[in-house]
């Protein structure tokens, strides 16, 4: 009896320290909740944006390894295959394996192979290993449940043969085709990638110093109760391991809906990403990849582990290495040197992004200090002693909420750069695609038609029919030979006859005289911006072609813009394209002038004898291109906007407990006889100063970050650049954002001020005292 | 009493906690002359600090009413705009208080808190320097309030109360966080002062022999209307 009463005190003495401990949160409760909704929220943005990121590469890492050295068969007549052709090949002794990729409406591409068919691939020479995984939609399921999949949009079916099989083993009504379920983006779907990873990073970051700066304003507040717990006789590091105990029980609480939440999020983005993924890279998002839940769950965890402990270690570690802080300062000050120089020299997107990271170290190491000195500087320069009571309490302000302003300055400069990247792109695009989309209508070529025939009948009607104008596109392949290497780079070929007047209002990078006069004679070819950079080539130099065999080689007369593919491209004149170029898809351009579309349609069905035209106008041409990077850039967009309202909200919570801390001195200027409106104003100005300034410090970095986004990563991430272009009314508006949070903080303030029971003895116990 | 500075008429205050109302002052009467001093004691919670608000319009009264330097402020007129500027202009210019600790700016030094209460009190800084030697602590001016000892820091105070050259000083315990011999020299500095330079004191206090030493005594304690 007695040992279970000693057992019962001693559990009763063990529970005394954290019920003491945790006696805080009953007494503020909005504190425990914020610092819970800030693990949840950061959490719930991460996991989102790694989701995502992991779910990419594995789909990148899934293409590459399952269609890689395949070969396919198609019809020669170029007619879509049905079930009969699976069938004729199958009793033709062929071994082939239906491969049928299906878009459902809502959700990421699904590939439905036959387990069966598959079966004989295990035979050949190769294992296609690949499909011998479980079908458990990761991405493949079977082909069953692919075709009944609900609402599928889009579909398209491939029969797949093993690289051992030879064109004279097929009937004769098929040829051999490289299959790909996209073109070869080589470094540019990890570069991608790595531009997500770094907005991942950016959002671990100020999801990291936002935890820290409510974690440490919570430690200021219980200060007094630590030095009451150990003047009681319980040690330090008793405490600590408590604290330690009691971040971890909170962040495990708040990680797992945090990850959940995440990857909810991941899910209600994954189509819209899934489309801009497959207009990049040509990629699609399958379903049911990225990274399990443990990952995201142990990383934050760490997170706020390293976030709530920072000053434990920090301290430890400065114990044993003193260091001045002018010596930090001129770290500080080196390393955001380092970045500058090597954002513009870096020679690799990895060296950019470290770069990045260095200039963003030493800026949001150098700012608050900055800052303070200039204040003080100030302070120092003003003969009024208000003023310079207002400077000095500035320089408090920034010492004090050195991390939450330090995340809204990252957060903002983030804003500036996404926004006005994406601005950018989208006047560009706009403009690129009003020049690309001359024509008012786009007549695909039916397989098996003649094309001929058609152009004759266009070039006989453009002489009769006033305002016409037409021409003929013609689309393939063909490989870029490069003296140095022993294989070429496979390009697209954009082939024009005439070369029509429809597109010589595009505008160059780079040009020799009369590029168009050049193209139109043969006597020249016209590249795009990603094979430009790609290759090294400029206007002026010759290229060489490689079309099966039969070579081509050009002067280059002009390097063109050309956004949002991977690809390089080549524009010919379609009569200089040789004999062995096998066309992959043939349009037709038009804009018919007066007597409009209709007796062009009639014509095209009575050379053609086809019923229906494959015809879509320039609208529909626009939409389609501009709605998938609508819906990419609201995404990003959204993120950014999350992650700067996510350093706001902290901020503004900072900026009122620290100040209801400081509310003694404000009270102490109405005890001197200041009237109160005009403590409200010092007030107000003291706020709108710290977040203004903020404001005005995040613009440089933010230009900077434009300036790297546009001229560094974008063209080696995509291969194409955009101009440079600022946003003063955006700056205008974000200012104005900044003004308000600090407006905010001043009324929650004002009220904090107007509450009776502001006491001298609060100043110093809340850590108030500071100067 | 023609040379009154501060007449007090049955003032009264209460404060609400829960349900109940709970008096604080009731129907308090006095007058303080020009230069005269008077000490409130009374245990903790009898209205000494309620007492100091009120007579420096910090709060409001329920009833009565405060003379102070011929103005009036009846507890029965809406509390207004105007009253409050008035109030705010007699502390700036005439009413100087001293609490128990955290008087002065931290982010300011000892020099520039004297010259930021003195310049807000529309006096000529310029003097600050010699207040803080008459108090002396002339060789502590560079320095900031957390880099002094608490006596010193209460010295400042004082020189920052003085500086404004005030008709009235309401100090709050001022000596109630400080050692006695330390306790016994900020005393000394302030009566000193007070009545060298012929103003008024109020002095709340827990210590009965300081009280002794003001002219007026008012025990809050034990009384019920003066």
């Amino acid at each position: 009896m007695t040992g279970i009463r000693s057992l019962y005190q001693r559990f009763c003495r063990t529970l005394l320290l954290p019920w003491a401990l945790l006696s805080h949160y009953r007494r503020h409760p909005w504190q425990l909740a914020a610092l819970a909704v800030m693990i949840l929220v950061a959490t719930m943005l991460w996991t989102g944006v790694s989701h995502l990121t992991s779910q990419a590469r594995a789909s990148l890492d899934q293409s590459e390894q399952a269609v890689a050295e395949r070969q396919q068969v198609v019809r020669h007549d170029g007619q879509a295959l049905r079930t009969d052709d699976f069938v004729s090949l199958r009793l033709a002794g062929v071994c082939v394996m239906p491969w049928l990729e299906v878009t459902p409406e809502a959700g990421n591409r699904l590939i439905g192979i036959d387990p069966l068919a598959a079966r004989c691939f295990g035979d050949g020479a190769e294992a296609p290993g690949s499909w011998e995984q479980p079908l458990d939609g990761r991405p493949f399921v079977d082909i069953h449940a692919a075709a009944t999949t609900d609402g599928i949009r889009e579909s398209q079916l491939s029969l797949l043969v093993s690289d051992t099989t030879r064109a004279e083993a097929l009937p004769p009504a098929y040829q051999l085709r490289r299959f790909s379920a996209g073109p070869d983006t080589g470094e540019l779907g990890d570069s991608f990638l790595l531009n997500l990873e770094a907005l991942g990073i950016l959002v671990l970051l100020i999801a990291a110093l936002l935890l820290r700066s409510v974690y440490l304003l919570g430690l200021t507040q219980r200060r007094n109760s630590f030095a009451l717990l150990h003047r009681f006789g319980v040690s330090p590091d008793r405490v600590q391991r408590w604290l330690m105990l009691e971040t971890f029980v909170l962040a495990l609480i708040c990680v797992v809906p945090g990850v959940w939440l995440g990857r909810w999020l991941a899910a209600g983005l994954g189509s819209g990403f899934g489309e801009a993924l497959d207009n990049l890279f040509d990629i699609p998002l399958y379903a049911g990849q990225g990274q399990s839940w443990l990952t995201p769950a142990l990383v934050m965890l760490a997170v706020v582990k390293v976030a709530s402990l920072g000053d434990w270690l920090w301290l430890r570690f400065r114990q044993r290495l003193f260091v001045p802080a002018p010596v930090w300062a001129g770290v500080a000050a080196m390393l955001l040197l380092a970045g500058l120089v090597l954002a513009w020299l870096g020679p690799s997107l990895f060296w950019v992004f470290a770069a990045v990271a260095l200039v963003f170290a030493g800026v949001g190491w150098l700012t608050p200090v900055a800052v303070a000195r200039l204040a003080h500087w100030q302070a120092f320069r003003s003969e009024a002693p208000l003023v310079r009571w207002r400077y000095r309490e500035l320089a408090v302000l920034v010492r004090r909420l050195t991390l939450p302003l330090v995340a809204l300055q990252f957060a903002l400069a983030m804003v500036l750069a996404v926004q006005a990247l994406v601005t950018t792109f989208e006047d560009t695009f706009d403009h690129w695609l009003e020049q690309r989309l001359a024509a008012a209508y786009y007549i695909d070529v039916p397989a098996g038609s003649d094309s001929d025939e058609v152009a004759n009948w266009l070039a006989g009607q453009q002489t009769e029919t006033p305002g016409m104008e037409w021409h003929r596109v013609v689309r393939g392949h063909a490989d870029f030979v490069d003296a140095g290497k022993a294989d070429g780079q496979q390009v697209d070929v954009y082939a024009l006859a005439p070369v029509s007047s429809l597109v010589r209002g595009w505008e160059f990078l780079e040009a020799t005289a009369r590029p168009w006069e050049h193209l139109a004679a043969g006597e020249g070819a016209l590249i795009n911006e990603q094979l430009a950079r790609r290759e090294e080539v400029g206007a002026g130099r010759t290229i060489q072609l490689d079309f099966g065999g039969q070579s081509l080689t050009l002067p280059v007369v002009g390097v063109y813009p050309d956004y949002g593919r991977p690809v390089g491209e080549v524009l010919l004149n379609a009569d200089s394209l040789p004999d062995q170029f096998t066309p992959r898809s043939e349009s037709y351009a038009i804009t018919p002038g007066v007597p409009g579309i209709g007796p062009v349609v009639e014509a095209f069905h009575q050379i053609w004898g086809v019923q229906s035209l494959p015809m879509r106008d320039s609208d529909t041409v626009r939409e389609l291109a501009t709605g998938v990077f609508d819906q990419t850039f609201a995404l990003t967009r959204a993120m950014t906007l999350l992650t700067l309202v996510l350093a706001a909200s902290s901020l503004l919570m900072m900026g009122w407990v620290f100040f209801s801390a400081r509310a003694w001195y404000f009270r102490l200027l109405e005890v001197w006889g200041m009237p109160k409106p005009q403590v409200a104003a010092q007030l107000v100005r003291l706020s709108l100063m710290l977040t203004g300034g903020i404001a005005v410090l995040a613009l440089p970095l933010g230009i900077w970050l434009t300036w790297v986004l546009v001229h560094r990563i974008n063209p080696l991430a995509f291969g194409w650049s955009l101009p440079m272009a600022v946003y003063p009314v955006f700056w205008l508006e974000l200012g104005l954002l900044s003004l308000i949070i600090g407006l905010s903080i001043a009324v929650l303030m004002r009220r904090q001020l107007g509450r009776p029971g502001v006491a001298p003895v609060s100043a110093n116990t809340l850590a108030g005292g500071e100067r | 009493m023609t040379d009154s500075l501060l007449a007090v008429r049955g003032l009264s205050k209460h404060f609400i906690s829960g349900n109940e109302t709970v008096p604080v002052i009731e129907k308090l009467s006095f007058t303080l002359g020009q230069g005269q001093s008077l000490a409130l004691t009374g245990r903790s919670g009898s209205g000494k600090s309620t007492l100091l608000n009120l007579l420096c319009g910090l709060e409001w009264p329920d009833t009565g009413t405060i003379v102070m330097q011929e103005q009036v402020f009846d507890a029965g007129r809406a509390r207004g705009r105007g009253t409050t500027e008035a109030w705010s202009a007699l502390r700036r210019q005439h009413i100087g208080v001293v609490f128990q600790e955290a008087n002065l700016m931290p982010a300011l030094s000892l020099l520039d808190n004297v010259r930021f209460r003195a310049r807000l009190a529309g006096r000529d800084p310029k003097n600050s320097e010699d207040w803080l030697t008459r108090l002396d602590i002339s060789e502590l001016a560079g320095r900031y309030p957390d880099q002094v000892s608490g006596g010193q820091r209460q010295r400042a105070a004082l020189a920052m109360v003085f500086a404004m050259e005030p008709a009235l000083i309401l100090a709050d315990e001022p000596t109630g966080s400080l050692d006695r011999h330390t306790s016994d020299e900020v005393i000394r500095e302030l009566f000193s002062l007070q009545v060298r330079y012929g103003c008024s004191l109020v002095l709340a206090t827990h210590d009965a022999e300081l009280a002794d030493s003001c002219q007026h005594h008012l025990d809050l304690g034990h009384l019920s209307g003066v």
